[in-house]
């Protein structure tokens, strides 16, 4: 059966799965701190698009799904403020914000 | 349209199209050794979601998308490169770690997924009827953060204002040796 778009959920879910593991994949394999955190925005995009995909394809078609979209947003560009003003702090520091590298922590 | 059997909507070719914009922007987005480059795709995948959006009937949810991320991340992030990278000297292999291993990861990880979204039984159940026709607009959204969902809309706000001091806190620099 058909869906009145004719786009079925699983193609969207498919969709975000693919962009997770993408995001997954550049958390891997990046060094600097900023890549690292190029790819958090990419895995919790893929989330919204689940959430939001769920929302409206629910029998009966809820706003959650948006509303949680929203505060995963607002969370992310809370997240990025912080982890920006870090990375900065450490550049400040040790003059470069290689992962693997950052000892300031360390005991 | 009619092609090989198959009836194709618009809609399903909006769709692909985004799709396929976002999924090659985002791996550029990993896969770019320049950061910079990066970020700036970055944008573009989030902006294919925000198109994605639009087809899944969350107009204003899309803007929001377009507002904050692509206008106020992905800036912030670019800001924060300019001030913490020397940009264009690294070269693709200085800036990963062992790629084949982390594909290898994120394939599996992508099989199970995979598995699951084509095996679930409820979502056959659900995924019937496509994205409902009824317009979901702003006012329902502002009902529902101020009604059922004002707990976490306020501790949002708590959590903004502390993040937006915690920020200024941790990236001001150290004038008083303390």
């Amino acid at each position: 059966m058909h869906s009145a778009y004719g786009i079925p959920i699983s193609w969207y879910l498919t969709l975000s799965a693919i962009l997770f593991c993408v995001g997954l994949f550049g958390m891997m394999i990046r060094r600097s701190a900023i890549g690292m955190l190029l790819s958090i925005e990419l895995m919790l995009n893929a989330a919204n698009i689940n959430l939001v995909a769920f929302g409206s394809y629910l029998k009966m078609p809820t706003i959650a799904g948006q509303v949680f979209a929203i505060f995963v947003i607002t969370l992310a560009a809370a997240e990025a403020a912080v982890g920006l003003a870090i990375v900065i702090n450490i550049y400040r520091l040790e003059q470069h914000i290689d992962a693997d590298k950052i000892s300031a922590m360390k005991g | 349209m009619n092609i090989l059997g198959f009836t194709i909507t618009g809609y399903q070719i909006a769709f692909v199209v985004l799709a396929g914009l976002t999924v090659a922007a985002a791996i550029m987005t990993v896969l770019l050794p320049n950061i910079l480059r990066a970020a700036l795709f970055l944008g573009l995948t989030l902006f294919g979601t925000a198109g994605l959006y639009v087809l899944l009937n969350a107009p204003f949810l899309a803007a929001v998308q377009v507002m904050i991320y692509v206008g106020a991340i992905t800036t912030m992030i670019i800001l924060a490169i300019f001030l913490s990278h020397r940009v264009m000297k690294i070269g693709f292999f200085q800036a990963i770690y062992n790629p084949v291993l982390a594909a290898g990861a994120a394939g599996v990880m992508f099989l199970f997924l995979f598995i699951t979204v084509a095996n679930s039984q409820w979502l056959k159940a659900m995924a019937a009827k496509g994205p409902a026709k009824t317009n979901i607009g702003v006012e329902a959204i502002a009902r529902a953060l101020l009604q059922p969902y004002v707990f976490p809309f306020e501790l949002a706000s708590v959590i903004l204002l502390a993040v937006l001091v915690g920020a200024v806190v941790i990236a001001k620099e150290d004038t008083e040796g303390a």
